[in-house]
């Protein structure tokens, strides 16, 4: 008898404690919730905050739905709204009450600053995202280039065609930056370690929506080639929103924000950029393209990768930093348009040297941009003279980022060519002169 | 507890564990970071060698008292007033603490998960818990530990790991932190983490010989060492300083940072798995504890029908903080400063005024002989 008491006491403590444990005052099911992907801030009217969601549409998803953006006739696999809030937060409250489903952060994979607000300072913002508990750290910043509600422009037009679930194609496009080398890794976490840093600086992935309707409206007067005193733009002399480009895909992401502590100072292209994941040591692989070292106008194209990570060194002379950076890279042919026989033995050293010099005076106007134009070490070149204090007050007192500003610069760039792709070396063509011509 | 209850090395040891890592996965590493900025892995190394060598001396002073209890200890000293006055110590040491500890435990799964739960529903959810657990007895709750401690360390094992990929050599330069003179003063004090050594010395009756208490005590606290070594200096590699001072709970963010590809992130589900059961086994022993040490100093025949009594007081106890802030100001503040003068200062004192004792009481023998 007192065996059975036993059990019984048992099976109701164990159901009791099942019905307060199942989630009570918490509980949530899937479909009572709605996931934002992509969350857009601009500045709002005079105070206020104008923040766009865009939120998934689990059934349009799962089923493929045509397209991923905010379009027209409820097929998207998206749904975006847009309005005017003081804070973050209570936009989210606002938007509970005409959304049907409660928002949810925990899948927002794409925090979109306007220019105008970045260069304000989001500091209050990144703050409120890292406080709360929803948001993850693994989710990216970016910049939305131009004046005016930029965000929200851009967020409206992300329209995916080969992916009917926006959060994956967020998380493509952006980690692409390891085979592109033209936007770089700024996640919310290193966004937020870098703002509070004493040594490096925060950078985020600059967006834009395509200036161009109509491949009659391109132009390239919108390339950054002239100020690098080239004649004509290579691949990476872009930012977002003036690729040569045109088709469905509206949106861009290209180059990214410098900024210092959490105020956008400047931009950087796609090629700058590379050179900064170069630095960084984070650079994965991209086809890069070299002006002929022995023939003008003709182009040599490389995909380039880095094979060891960088070395950076700062030395003090007097009150200056000097720093050097050594660069190891890797190269494989992939085309070489004038035909000269760089594959071989003899000309393997014009190439790999007219490469090195390319990529190190590219690298060294793009750290001078950040030592005299932004005064802000983006690559955490300061971090390898921390070494010498023993002490944090000790460092503090330093001012490296002042220090920074008054900066040389020495760079030291290693190619070494491997491979020369499927061809040992090139055949011409066999034709008459003038037809060539 | 009966004395026929008798356990290994590898129980105690798990026991203590528990007892001084669970510490880890509340508000530790930022804590060492407030006293060393980033060389908060450097005091915690610093800190492990004071214990150890107090823990030393304890023990080598331990050795005249073999199969005793610091209580009989104290009872040898100073007869009933002494084991009463040092079980009242020891019983107001564990009941604040493991509600402060309560408290914590609740406010972050009300933080992390349980949002608009009320914090007293979710204490209440831990104090039946850590009840049933004391029920238990000490026997199941030390076997359970040793069960349990190496799926702990899998998941936080899985944490460090995961995190390397964030990790920055240059966050722990400089080197001394806000300063080796700070570290050097503020050590001491901050050996109030391995307040949970006070356990060993209310187990040492079941240990079987003084060789396994020396023996757990030193593993113990060189792994609780180790492991609190490698959170500090994970969580200090993967932020840079001052940004470490500003998490509530370090391991858990850097849990919520590991991603490698699609299919492995989100792996904080493993550490709040983890966490709970740390939680279970830490609070249910505390009670045990608490119940086990009020019986022996009044010297009742039995500890069970204390332990509800007790959950009901340190449940209430828990309540009493106003907030969060309040809570970790009192732990990190109050507790982690002041807890060594009972875990080492206390013990020490009794211990060394017994052994003269022994040596009065073996000098009065030769006289009389």
């Amino acid at each position: 008898m007192k065996n059975k008491i036993r059990k019984f006491c048992i099976l109701l403590s164990i159901f009791i404690i099942c019905q307060f444990t199942s989630g009570c005052y918490d509980s949530r099911e899937i479909d009572e919730l709605a996931y934002p992907i992509a969350i857009g801030f601009d500045k709002g009217e005079g105070k206020f905050l104008r923040m766009s969601l865009q939120i998934a549409v689990p059934t349009k998803v799962a089923g493929g739905g045509e397209g991923g953006g905010g379009g027209e006739g409820g097929q998207s696999s998206v749904s975006i709204t847009t309005l005017e809030t003081p804070t973050i937060y209570s936009g989210l409250n606002m938007i509970n009450t005409y959304v049907s489903k409660q928002i949810n952060l925990s899948h927002v994979k794409a925090i979109v600053f306007s220019e105008e607000l970045a260069r304000e300072g989001i500091e209050k913002y990144i703050n409120a995202l890292m406080r709360g508990r929803e948001f993850r750290g693994t989710a990216y910043v970016l910049v939305a280039k131009g004046s005016g509600n930029t965000a929200e422009k851009f967020i409206r037009e992300v329209k995916p065609e080969l992916e009917s679930n926006p959060a994956k194609y967020y998380e493509m496009v952006l980690n692409a930056y390891g085979y592109t080398g033209f936007t770089a890794e700024a996640k919310l976490i290193s966004f937020y370690r870098n703002m509070t840093s004493y040594t490096t600086q925060p950078v985020a992935v600059l967006a834009n929506v395509s200036e161009f309707e109509d491949s009659d409206d391109i132009t390239l007067e919108y390339s950054t080639y002239k100020q690098k005193g080239r004649d004509y733009p290579l691949p990476g002399d872009y930012t977002a929103g003036n690729m040569p480009k045109v088709g469905n895909i509206k949106t861009e992401v290209m180059g990214m924000a410098v900024f210092d502590g959490a105020r956008m100072v400047g931009e950087l292209d796609g090629e700058e950029t590379s050179y900064y994941l170069m630095v960084e040591g984070k650079y994965g692989y991209s086809y890069v393209t070299i002006p002929d070292p022995q023939a003008k106008d003709m182009f040599v194209l490389l995909n380039l990768k880095q094979s060891r990570k960088p070395k950076k060194r700062v030395e003090m002379v007097g009150d200056k930093p000097q720093i050097y950076i050594d660069i190891k890279l890797e190269a494989d042919i992939l085309s070489i348009q004038s035909g000269i026989n760089y594959e071989s033995i003899e000309k393997i050293g014009i190439l790999e040297k007219a490469t090195e010099e390319f990529v190190k005076t590219g690298i060294e106007r793009m750290v001078k941009r950040t030592v005299e134009e932004f005064g802000s070490d983006t690559f955490g070149i300061g971090e390898s003279i921390k070494k010498k204090f023993l002490t944090w007050d000790q460092w503090v007192a330093f001012n490296w980022k002042e220090k920074y500003r008054h900066s040389n610069i020495n760079v030291n760039v290693d190619v070494k060519i491997r491979r020369p792709g499927q061809k040992i070396k090139t055949v011409p063509a066999h034709g008459s002169e003038k037809e060539e011509k | 507890m009966e004395k026929k209850i008798i356990f290994g090395n590898r129980e105690a040891i798990s026991l203590l564990l528990i007892f001084m890592c669970n510490q880890l996965f509340l508000s530790f590493p930022r804590n060492m970071a407030e006293s060393a900025g980033n060389a908060g892995w450097i005091l915690t190394i610093y800190i492990t060698v004071i214990s150890l060598v107090l823990f030393l001396i304890i023990s080598r002073l331990y050795k005249n008292f073999e199969g005793k209890d610091i209580l009989d200890v104290a009872e040898f000293l100073g007869g009933n007033i002494g084991r009463i006055l040092v079980g009242i110590i020891y019983v107001i040491d564990y009941v604040v603490i493991i509600s402060v500890i309560l408290r914590e435990y609740g406010e972050d799964l009300k933080i992390i998960s349980l949002v608009q739960s009320p914090i007293s529903f979710v204490l209440a959810l831990f104090a039946i818990g850590m009840v049933f657990g004391a029920f238990f007895g000490l026997e199941p709750l030390v076997r359970l530990g040793a069960i349990s401690v190496p799926v702990i360390f899998l998941g936080f094992l899985i944490t460090v790991v995961g995190s390397i990929k964030y990790f920055n050599f240059s966050n722990i330069l400089p080197i001394f932190g806000t300063g080796l003179v700070e570290i050097l003063i503020e050590g001491p004090s901050r050996t109030s983490v391995f307040s949970g050594l006070t356990s060993l010395f209310l187990i040492a009756p079941f240990l079987r010989s003084h060789d396994n208490f020396k023996k757990s005590g030193f593993i113990g606290l060189i792994l609780s060492g180790l492991i609190l070594t490698v959170g500090n200096l994970v969580y200090s590699l993967v932020l840079p300083y001052p940004s470490t001072t500003s998490n509530f709970l370090p391991i858990y963010q850097l849990s919520r940072l590991i991603e490698y590809g699609r299919f492995f992130q989100r792996i904080e589900s493993i550490f709040v798995l983890v966490w709970s059961m740390t939680a279970l086994i830490y609070l249910s022993a505390g009670l045990f504890f608490s119940a086990y040490i009020y019986k022996k100093t009044f010297k009742l025949e039995y500890h069970r029908p204390l332990i509800i009594p007790f959950g009901i007081i340190i449940f209430t106890l828990s309540l009493i903080p106003k907030s969060l802030m309040e809570t970790m100001f009192i732990d990190n503040s109050i507790i982690r400063k002041y807890a060594w003068t009972v875990t080492f200062g206390l013990t020490l004192v009794l211990l060394i005024l017994a052994s003269i004792k022994i040596k009065v009481k073996e000098g009065r023998h030769k006289d009389e002989k």
